[in-house]
């Protein structure tokens, strides 16, 4: 796998796009897309925002990315880094942050490298 | 040596920062600073003592005042974590009160006596959003507190998703 991260609009999906020559249809949306789309996506971006969907569902986070660095190994990972704030009040939103920090570590784990764009810039943190 | 962790939630800080403490000789003193109040506060601290468990760390539950702490000489300490020492020094009277001297006192005393300290923190100040004016006092607070760790900190650390980061000086 390899894991691209940074806050928001830092340029991380442009960057994958440059780099691995992905197109629009390539692109798969955390967001939006379905459920079972993912294992065979080549890259999927907004990665918290699927974690988001997972835990409306009752879904285990952890267990599901540890499932998806199995069946997609090849796979381009766009995840925000939505952590480094002020703990939400609402319960849901704390979830959410603290279960995107774990699923996070797991996909950083499983990837050869792991890229941090900051300000539009890729600061290589792994691999 | 003095080493400043920083980074959001659930990166692997404290992971990483005991870590440092693995082939540390001599006594080594977790530093907790979480008040219990609730149920999440219990369940981080239980996690946190599971994580800590066997590793051979005496924990000292501190909430304020860490400059009033009795430290044996050349003893390794890790305290954990500075974000909510701050909150409970800014707002254990009602109305928030700069911490930031006092902190810098404790952890210039907690400095002195230690042959390894490895503080963690906290960014704070990341999610873009306008807080009302307790909350944004604190955030001024925490990245004060943080510039003027790291300034006297040999080494600075940011996790990212379990990934140490180098900020200042090498990784330790």
């Amino acid at each position: 796998m390899i894991m691209i991260t940074g806050g928001a609009f830092q340029g991380k999906t442009e960057y994958a796009k440059q780099r691995f020559g992905f197109s629009d249809d390539d692109i798969l949306n955390g967001g939006s897309c379905d459920f079972e789309a993912i294992f065979s996506a080549k890259c999927v971006t907004g990665y918290h925002l699927f974690i988001k969907r997972l835990l409306e569902k009752n879904a285990d986070a952890q267990e599901f990315t540890r499932w998806l660095c199995r069946e997609d190994p090849d796979a381009v990972v766009i995840i925000n880094e939505i952590g480094a704030g002020i703990i939400p009040l609402e319960k849901s939103e704390r979830i959410w942050r603290e279960e995107t920090g774990r699923a996070g570590c797991i996909i950083a784990e499983n990837s050869r490298e792991v890229i941090r764009l900051v300000c539009g810039i890729p600061v290589k943190i792994k691999g | 040596m003095t080493v400043l962790v920083t980074g959001g939630s659930k990166c692997g800080k404290s992971h990483f920062a005991e870590m440092l403490f693995s082939g540390f000789e001599g006594r080594k003193l977790y530093i907790a600073t979480m008040q219990p109040y609730g149920e999440e506060a219990f369940e981080a601290i239980e996690r946190h003592r599971k994580l800590r468990s066997g590793k051979g760390f005496e924990t000292i539950e501190k909430y304020t005042d860490i400059d009033e702490i009795n430290l044996p000489e050349s003893c390794g300490i890790l305290l954990e974590c500075m974000a909510n020492l701050c909150a409970n020094e800014m707002f254990k009277d009602g109305e928030p009160v700069d911490p930031t001297d006092k902190i810098l006192c404790g952890f210039r005393h907690l400095k002195s006596r230690a042959k390894l300290l490895v503080i963690v923190t906290n960014e704070v100040g990341n999610d873009g959003v306008v807080y009302e004016k307790g909350t944004a006092k604190y955030i001024e607070a925490m990245g004060e507190i943080n510039r003027r760790t790291a300034e006297l900190a040999d080494r600075v650390v940011e996790c990212v998703y379990g990934i140490p980061v180098p900020l200042k000086g090498e990784l330790p």
